[in-house]
């Protein structure tokens, strides 16, 4: 889905940067937005029921933000990606084959839990201390993407954590567009309140970007992109290393899924002139 | 023992304190009238002292964080502030507004605390301990959880409680002074998309309206009528200040070449990959109501719908209400009548 | 589309069309030699020195845990493959613990019976229950006492899963592939590779944003597997000798979550007939954690034109046999999919220089002992061997090589011989349902030495035309009156109008098909590629009186356009390809005038 961009904007992506960057994409695994989902209670604590068997998706704000990362990485030549993403390793296995076919990157595999009952605290510690080691990382030209929100625990806690373990003092959240200057800093625009955006404007890495949508269309799978990424992929998940995630004392005393039901009225005998005196009325009343 | 902090900061005017804010210092008052403990307030912002005013009656210890560097959200400031309030207040809960302000920062500053953090939250209750609920998995799954770390801050969701309202009067407010780093943020302005977004979207508005994807569609007589339909939506925005919503499959006919609704975009969406608004009441036209886009409408409290199909998903317990009409006709006799109102 | 458009390309040593059974035994045959001996010189890539072999499989599906059909198999071949094969390890699989064969009976008296029929029916109906007789003893040609329950989704995913944990071969979903590229100069049947389908085309295929056209992939072996409406293999049956396809059937299924205090045990196997009408089997299979498996097989034999099949399996469930276990259960999932039931006479080649077909695509299925996942996954083991033994020798993938390998595995088989035993056994259906259930009997019993032999006709000439007569009789004028006023699609009204009750829809189990769509399958359709099913000849078209293709349409993604042509929307398209042999039409008195093409989309929920 695009903002329309300004003219000005548009070729300022298109120019290649002095610049480089070190992006690295925290993503974490979603049910595909379809899924029917009922939570169950296990061993562990709560979680989603056959979590493991519903056809996944890389989260999709993450999944934003790998995109930008792309391209920003096109754009600025020298620039390195990389998708850091806990989860079950079987399961990111499955997710890789499609996300590997959309964007290029070298993938850091964790092999975890999966679900959005886990303690972001958690989360964030094994992340930040996974991209702490990450061999040939610059970390003054890291630019630290993710999503905003995930689709899963949806707490907007986990990036912001990680980069706050990180040393990063330069955060951004709910990020729509990103936009170089040729000496490295940015401006940078994010959700706020009343479907505005707050712009500001950022001295250059290390920073934090959490997305939301952005402005990329999804790119198409594109079987040589996938190729290409194969070669380090399955090394990277077959040397995942495995991980417990610690609740931190988060105890959950109930998850439910609410009853939707209304008892709806079906109004088949007014004509338009009627229904709309009785709407005209509904909305008016307090 | 516990003893509770409610973190709040200024509005873009600076001088008073966001609705959220004042909703936020409702929900810490009344916890802290649960729990029988003590209640402190921390303000950040240019004019912090002045925004004080408006909770001088919760009779609370102020602790506020002013000057220009508070004026506008930034991460490395407005984190300094707020850890700066609680060091200065030592308390075991924190409550704060869920504002894109404060949800940017406050996570880090939790860590900074030595604490932990839970957002979203929508209510505190709990008869022995301290239990906080919030939506998962886009707001279809609802969890009530706790925690026996401390400090434990928590973000509350906005549109719940009550905004605070009691007498203005001066507070005696501690001012923080706060070393600040240097900076390498700085805000630049506002801005609004050129289409969609802020003009349609009023989290205020009393009413939410949302555009299925029939209005673009074959009408039954064969026509696609997606500029008559555009004028409709328009008209009955300006009339009756509602905010505008979409469902998905509207917003992404742009992208497979359909006629489409140019004032629409994806920050418009209302669903599971788009947004919950809280309203009170809803009317929603032209669309099917599948459960990927009524899952958005979890907070909207009456909800009224118009559909050519008497099998759509509204029908069965998604509505108060369903017509089974066509919504050119209703919207168009709609808008006479709220015109002619003057209302 | 177009080939003036430079497109990317690449080199691999295989490639591979579709993920299913097929390829998931050629797959896991492949990887197993591989893990066993890695340094293996057969394993050595002839177009990336130094590398691995490259083996890349590509699938339209965007997860492999979306294929459709909930499944009973004696898996013989399977069980070879996995010799310590546990059922728990495969979610949603269960051994067979019963099997039932019931002859429904109609309590509604809507369903079109002949006279021969009825009279069974009437001198039945003391030792039937719930309206159901069930046979005393299972004949030995449809036993599967030994065998599993599978979901073939998830089958697919835990086979999937097992040959990329070896590192050779890649499966990449959501790539269908265009169409094989054909080696133009030579004097007998040859592929070089295939081609992958263009994104970024509007509905028509042309270029339009963020074109990418469809990648060739050269490859010294393209083995074919994808099934009875692959564009792949439809190309290759158009293009060279192939067999008479003329036998299909839709299946369509639910998965059902049933209640919670329900008595069927997993393991329980349920294959029926004569409900909704008599030529419609059905079943019922029982996975574990209390999902069912129901769903039923409408065959191109029933001629009636506007014959449909998701209001005939919400009838189906509600039979009293069936109702009594599912009433008060929840739709989990639900697909489509159309089955090649024309057996060793739908044959196609099975191989040339550089090509092999596997599986259903290949007229695997065994139409007398109702299998196929099994035959399926057996051929592809059994080119995977030959492929070992090529690689091994060093000898290209030529069609005397491989016919000298693959072909002779497969015809010393029990696939073949099971094929042969089934040749003719269904072929009395086109003589009316009592004569093709006699016919199933006696070639059953006598193994294939007796049967009816006579052929099917090309699937549009099983479709009963409307005469004049008709469309002023009265049940179909009654129906296309209600159809008109009720908004509703003639196959519907026309259902009524016999008789049928209205579904009485509860939001739960019983729902409308859009909803189907959307909750039971999660049907979608990534943007930027073409329409996938095109109607050829829109002058066919628009003097078409039966359009069975819209009554047949699993999606409702074929509805009545402007000017008696038909609308596609691909976003409702499970890619079920009822289509392709429900037209009524032809243009060359063989194929229809419908063409199912490669496309992006289908299902995507993973309970199937």
């Amino acid at each position: 889905m695009h903002l329309l961009l300004s003219g000005a904007a548009k070729n300022s992506r298109e120019r290649k940067m002095p610049n480089f960057f070190h992006i690295v994409v925290c993503a974490g695994i979603a049910p595909d937005p379809l899924q029917t989902l009922e939570p169950a209670t296990g061993p562990n604590g709560p979680g989603i029921k056959n979590e493991m068997l519903l056809p996944a998706v890389l989260d999709p704000w993450a999944a934003s933000a790998l995109y930008e990362a792309a391209h920003l990485a096109a754009s600025c030549a020298g620039s390195k990606v990389w998708l850091v993403s806990l989860g079950p390793k079987a399961k990111l296995q499955q997710l890789m084959m499609t996300v590997a076919q959309k964007a290029s990157f070298e993938l850091i595999a964790i092999d975890g839990p999966i679900g959005g009952f886990t303690d972001a605290h958690a989360t964030a510690s094994v992340l930040a201390g996974t991209i702490s080691a990450i061999a040939g990382l610059d970390k003054t030209k890291l630019l630290l993407f993710g999503g905003w929100e995930s689709a899963t625990r949806g707490a907007g806690v986990a990036l912001q954590l990680t980069g706050e373990l990180l040393g990063i003092a330069d955060q951004f959240q709910g990020v729509d567009r990103v936009e170089m200057s040729d000496d490295g800093s940015f401006e940078v625009l994010e959700r706020v309140e009343g479907g505005k955006h707050l712009a500001s404007n950022c001295g250059g890495a290390p920073a934090v970007l959490g997305w939301a949508t952005g402005n990329l269309p999804e790119p198409r799978n594109n079987p040589q992109v996938g190729m290409a990424n194969m070669r380090t992929m399955m090394p990277a998940l077959q040397k995942a290393k495995t991980v417990a995630l610690d609740p931190n004392g988060l105890r959950y005393i109930s998850v439910s899924l609410p009853s939707r039901q209304r008892s709806t009225r079906v109004v088949k005998d007014l004509n338009p002139d009627e229904i709309a005196r009785e709407l005209v009325e509904w909305i008016g009343a307090e | 023992m516990e003893s509770i902090l409610v973190l709040t900061h200024c509005d873009e005017t600076g001088a008073a304190l966001s609705k959220g804010s004042l909703e936020a210092v409702t929900a810490a008052h009344e916890l802290a009238a649960r729990l029988g403990e003590a209640l402190s307030i921390g303000i950040v912002g240019s004019k912090a002292e002045s925004a004080a005013q408006s909770v001088a009656s919760a009779g609370a210890r102020v602790l506020s964080v002013s000057g220009e560097a508070f004026t506008q959200p930034r991460f490395a400031s407005d984190a300094a502030a707020c850890t700066a309030i609680c060091r200065a207040a030592q308390p075991t809960l924190v409550l704060a507004p869920h504002s894109s302000r404060f949800g940017r920062v406050m996570a880090a500053v939790a860590y900074r605390l030595g604490g932990k953090i839970d957002t979203h939250i929508a209510s505190i209750g709990g008869t022995e301990g301290i239990e906080a609920s919030r939506w998962l998995y886009r707001q279809r799954i609802e969890a009530v959880l706790t925690r026996t770390s401390r400090p434990w801050f928590l973000l509350m969701d906005g549109g719940i409680h009550e905004p605070w309202s009691g007498e203005a009067a001066v507070p005696h407010a501690e001012q923080l002074a706060v070393e600040l780093p240097a900076f390498r943020t700085r805000f630049v302005g506002f801005r609004s998309p050129d289409q969609g977004g802020a003009g349609t979207i009023r989290p205020e508005a009393k009413l939410l309206f949302v555009a299925g994807a029939g209005w673009t569609k074959k009408q039954p007589d064969g026509q696609i009528r997606a500029a008559e339909a555009g004028d409709l939506i328009l008209q009955f925005l300006r009339l009756s200040a509602a905010s505008l919503g979409s469902s998905k499959s509207l917003v992404d006919q742009g992208g497979d070449g359909n006629a489409v609704l140019p004032f629409l975009n994806h920050l418009n969406q209302v669903g599971q990959t788009g947004s919950t608004p809280r309203h009170p009441k809803g009317l929603a036209t032209c669309c099917h109501g599948e459960e990927p886009h009524v899952v958005g409408w979890r907070f909207i409290g009456e909800r009224r719908a118009i559909s050519l199909d008497p099998n759509c998903g509204w029908t069965r317990g998604k509505a108060d209400v369903v017509y089974i009409a066509d919504a050119f006709q209703v919207m168009a006799r709609l808008n006479a009548l709220l015109a002619k109102s003057g209302s | 589309m177009s080939s003036e458009v430079q497109r990317p390309a690449t080199d691999v040593d295989i490639a591979c069309v579709g993920f299913g059974p097929a390829m998931g035994g050629f797959l896991t045959t492949l990887t197993r030699a591989w893990d066993e001996n890695p340094a293996d010189p057969a394993f050595e890539s002839k177009i990336a020195p130094g590398m691995p072999l490259q083996v890349i499989c590509y699938e339209r599906a965007d997860d492999l845990a979306a294929g459709v059909s909930g499944v009973v198999t004696r898996a013989r071949g399977i069980r070879a493959s996995f010799p310590a094969l546990d059922p728990t390890e495969i979610p949603m699989a269960a051994a067979i613990s019963q099997e039932r064969i019931l002859y429904l009976l109609d309590p509604i008296g809507a369903s079109r019976r002949s006279f021969i029929l009825r009279v069974a029916d009437f001198l039945l109906r003391p030792v039937t229950r719930n309206h159901a007789f069930e046979l005393p003893w299972t004949p030995p040609f449809l036993r599967k006492h030994d065998g599993l329950i599978l979901s073939i989704g998830q089958f697919n995913q835990w086979v999937a899963s097992q040959i990329m944990a070896s590192g050779i071969a890649q499966i990449w979903p959501g790539m269908p592939v265009g169409s094989p590229i054909f080696a133009d100069d030579a004097d007998k049947p040859a592929v070089l590779g295939v081609r992958l389908a263009d994104q970024g085309v509007d509905k028509h295929g042309e270029p339009a944003d963020g074109f990418l056209p469809g990648m060739d992939v050269s490859a010294r072996l393209t083995v074919v597997g994808d099934g009875p409406v692959g564009a792949v293999g439809r190309a290759l049956s158009k293009r060279f000798k192939h067999g008479e396809e003329h036998d299909w059937a839709l299946g369509m299924k639910m998965v059902i979550e049933l209640p919670e205090n329900t008595e069927l045990e997993p393991g329980t196997v349920w294959h029926t007939f004569g409900f909704p009408e008599p030529e419609i089997f059905g079943f019922l299979y029982v996975h574990p954690d209390r999902l069912a498996s129901v769903g039923i097989f409408v065959p191109s034999s029933l001629g009636d034109p506007e014959r449909t099949a998701y209001r005939y399996l919400q009838l189906f469930i509600q039979h009293p046999v069936l109702w009594q276990y599912l009433k008060d259960g929840t739709l989990r999932s639900w697909g489509a999919k159309s089955l090649a039931e024309s057996g060793k006479t739908g044959e196609p080649i099975l191989s040339g220089d550089g090509f092999a077909r596997i599986g259903e695509g290949s007229g695997s299925t065994n139409m007398l002992t109702n299998s196929g996942v099994d035959e399926a996954w057996t051929t592809g083991a059994q080119l995977g061997e030959a492929v070992l033994e090529l690689l091994r020798a060093g000898l290209p993938f030529t069609q005397e090589n491989l016919a000298g390998t693959y072909e002779k595995r497969r015809r010393e088989s029990w696939v073949e011989s099971g094929a042969q035993r089934a040749e003719h056994a269904r072929n009395g259906f086109h003589h009316g349902f009592v004569r093709g259930m006699i016919g199933m009997a006696v070639a059953g019993l006598s193994a294939g030495r007796f049967s009816l032999k006579s052929g099917a006709p090309p699937a549009h000439k099983q479709i009963r035309p409307f005469t004049a007569g008709d469309k002023s009789g009265s049940t179909l004028q009654q129906a296309a009156a209600q159809a008109t006023a009720e908004n509703r699609p003639l196959h519907d009204a026309l259902l009524s109008a016999r008789g049928w009750p209205e579904i009485p829809l509860d939001g739960r189990l019983l729902i409308t098909q859009q909803d189907a769509l959307l909750l039971g399958g999660k049907v979608q359709a990534m943007p930027g590629f073409a329409d996938h099913v095109q109607f050829l000849d829109r002058n066919l078209c628009s003097s078409c009186f039966e359009k069975t293709c819209i009554a047949m349409c699993s999606g409702q993604a074929i509805t009545a356009g402007p000017e008696g042509l038909p609308a596609f929307e691909r976003e409702k398209c499970v890619h079920c390809g009822a289509c392709l042999w429900n037209c009524a039409q032809s243009s060359d008195g063989e194929h229809g005038n419908i063409e199912f093409r490669a496309g992006s989309g289908g299902l995507h929920s993973a309970e199937n």
